[in-house]
């Protein structure tokens, strides 16, 4: 859910809890007006009450001394409250109004007095114009006793039920007020104990987070691209984690992306010091002997076999130098633009027969043999390279072996390709040098022993066979002699994955 | 590892010469431009080279430092280490030119670069032998 949506549902709940414990604070302090107001009419209603009660009190004391003695002065009191009795009689009703019952009981009360006044009170004063013995009977005293007793118990229910009524009203008011104000207490807890709950989740969701990311944006800044949030939070602080996270990704991966090319262009550069030194070495190397027997002879005189001896030596290293400048331009060649083959459907058994036979005439005191399967034996590829990998094979073969030794070459079908072996009976490797062996320029003792060579036959080769999807490499015994092998995939399957392992 | 020991000349109170070099045509050149008026001794590595210094304690050594196994500051270090072969000077020569401070720091007499001229590999000898 978004942010600001979660912050408005969290503002109004808190709106609402605070409005309804304000409402039932204010129906508590208004319950509590409404008793108080109920006291002060049940008040009224009994000071009314007994009013009139004193007013019909009045009137009946007046008329029992009226009857007794028969004299004028005693009716002076009932005058006076005859002619207050209505008024009275109609504020009470009024007064009593409200309540239903109430009312009736006024009623009843009121109509029991207009009946005291109209059928006793007033009877008896007119018969006492005419008889005034007559009232002063037993008879009329017990008559006027029993309506006043009947008045008067009228009156005390009135006044208990009027009672009762306003202790009912206060206590009912009295509850609902302590309702009231346990409900405004509550909504008042509530309310505080939201706001902390909400100031508490506003911390958690939003401050911290956002202090999270201000922390893992220094640390960035600092140079830390490994740094990362746990990609929490609500809404927009969740996207703001999750896209610093995305940024430092990238930043992380460009730097990589840069160690790596620098730590490539590094490298390169080391290995273009070294061959250079190499090379320059290995340049060297002839051009002193070149240079120094050619200086040699222009200074000092020479019988004529040692001069014939010198030039040979002259020959044979400016030879070197030419054949190391080949190599050398092979392996520049391959190293910057790959080894760009001119592939097509090549007979590996009517290749080897050239190359011995090529080789044999060059060198008449090594026993050259070729051991062919069958024919032809079908692969796919360039001819001259093919050709100067199995020359440098058989070239190697027979100057690290002695005059009068076999060099056999072999090749036969294996598995879809053909493999290829070249064995002498020379020196060997030795264990140490083994590894070594197709790095460039390395040539073991070769050196020492008056071998020529540039080293870089070898390297040569076996990036040859990788382009062309094969594998090189050599099985030898020191003293034993050493048989290189050659497995290439055949026609199809190299025409399969052209350009597949490209180098 | 076949080092070849050739001896040459004739009289026995020739100055014996060491040549070590992995080249054999270099070997070649060392001994025509330095002449027959020496004997020389030949060694193809360094293991060779100590070997034959001990044995015969050549005169002046003139060493290559590109060599199979032991290099040539190696030996030199270890030449001079021996106390009875410690005084033999040594022409270090090579094609290596960044070995010139190391050469020297290990104590060598001359230094002489490769391609050299005839005449200062001829001249660096005299003075050692004077």
């Amino acid at each position: 859910m978004r942010l600001a949506r979660q912050m408005f549902l969290a503002s109004a709940a808190l709106a609402l809890l605070v409005g309804s414990a304000f409402a039932a604070l204010v129906l508590a302090v208004s319950a509590q007006r409404g008793a108080t107001e109920r006291e002060a009419r049940s008040k009224d209603v009994v000071a009314a009450t007994h009013r009139l009660e004193k007013l019909v009190v009045d009137v009946e004391n007046s008329i029992r001394g009226y009857t007794l003695t028969l004299s004028g002065r005693f009716l002076q009191p009932y005058s006076t409250a005859r002619s207050e009795l209505p008024e009275q009689m109609e504020t009470l009703r009024r007064l009593a109004a409200d309540d239903p019952r109430q009312r009736a009981r006024a009623a009843e009360l009121t109509q029991a007095i207009e009946a005291y006044l109209a059928e006793y009170v007033e009877l008896v004063l007119a018969i006492a114009q005419e008889q005034p013995e007559a009232v002063r009977e037993e008879a009329t005293a017990v008559e006027g006793k029993t309506r006043t007793d009947e008045i008067r118990r009228l009156f005390d229910r009135f006044l208990a039920a009027e009672d009762a009524l306003a202790q009912s009203a206060a206590a009912a008011a009295d509850s609902r007020s302590e309702r009231a104000v346990v409900v405004g207490a509550l909504g008042f807890v509530g309310s505080t104990l939201l706001i902390v709950l909400f100031g508490v989740v506003l911390a958690r969701s939003i401050a911290r987070p956002v202090r999270a990311v201000a922390s893992g944006a220094s640390r960035l800044a600092a140079g830390d691209l490994a740094v990362r949030l746990p990609p929490k939070g609500p809404g927009e602080v969740g996207e703001l984690t999750r896209s610093f996270n995305a940024m430092a990704e990238r930043l992380q991966g460009g730097r990589k992306e840069l160690e790596e090319q620098n730590a490539k262009l590094r490298e390169s550069e080391r290995m273009k010091t070294e061959l250079i030194s190499i090379v320059s070495h290995e340049l060297r190397t002839p051009l002193a002997s070149v240079l120094g027997f050619t200086s040699l002879l222009l200074k000092r005189e020479f019988d004529a076999p040692t001069r014939r001896h010198y030039l040979g030596i002259i020959d044979a290293q400016a030879r070197r130098l030419t054949a190391l400048l080949e190599d050398f331009l092979d392996v520049q060649m391959i190293e910057q633009s790959g080894l760009q083959l001119v592939e097509q459907k090549v007979d590996l058994a009517t290749l080897l027969v050239e190359q011995v036979q090529l080789y044999a005439a060059q060198s008449p005191r090594h026993r050259l043999e070729v051991e062919l399967e069958e024919r032809p034996l079908p692969v796919h590829g360039d001819a001259n390279r093919l050709a100067q990998v199995v020359g440098n094979l058989l070239s190697n073969a027979i100057k690290y072996s002695e005059e009068g030794s076999v060099v056999a070459l072999a090749a036969e079908r294996h598995g879809s390709g053909v493999r290829l072996t070249v064995r002498d009976q020379g020196r060997g490797i030795p264990p140490d040098q083994r590894e070594r062996i197709f790095t460039k320029f390395f040539r073991g003792n070769a050196g020492a022993t008056g071998i020529t060579g540039t080293g870089l036959g070898l390297a040569v080769s076996r990036e040859i066979v990788e382009a062309h999807g094969g594998r090189i490499g050599f099985d030898s015994d020191s003293g034993v002699g050493s048989t290189f092998w050659i497995e290439l995939p055949g026609a199809s399957e190299a025409a399969a994955n052209d350009r597949g392992e490209e180098q | 590892m076949a080092g070849t020991k050739r001896e040459t000349n004739t009289a026995a109170d020739a100055p014996t010469i060491l040549v070590c070099d992995d080249d054999p045509p270099l070997r070649e050149l060392v001994r025509a431009v330095l002449g027959p008026e020496y004997r020389f001794v030949e060694a193809a590595d360094g293991t060779e080279a100590l070997a034959a210094a001990r044995e015969l304690t050549p005169d002046v050594i003139v060493l290559d430092v590109m060599l199979p196994g032991l290099n040539g500051i190696e030996v030199l270090k270890e030449l001079r280490a021996d106390e009875r072969i410690g005084n033999i000077p040594v022409v270090v020569i090579t094609a290596w030119t960044h070995a010139e401070a190391e050469a020297w720091a290990a104590g060598a007499d001359r230094f002489v670069s490769k391609p050299f001229d005839p005449d200062d590999l001829n001249r660096a000898v005299e003075e050692l032998l004077t």
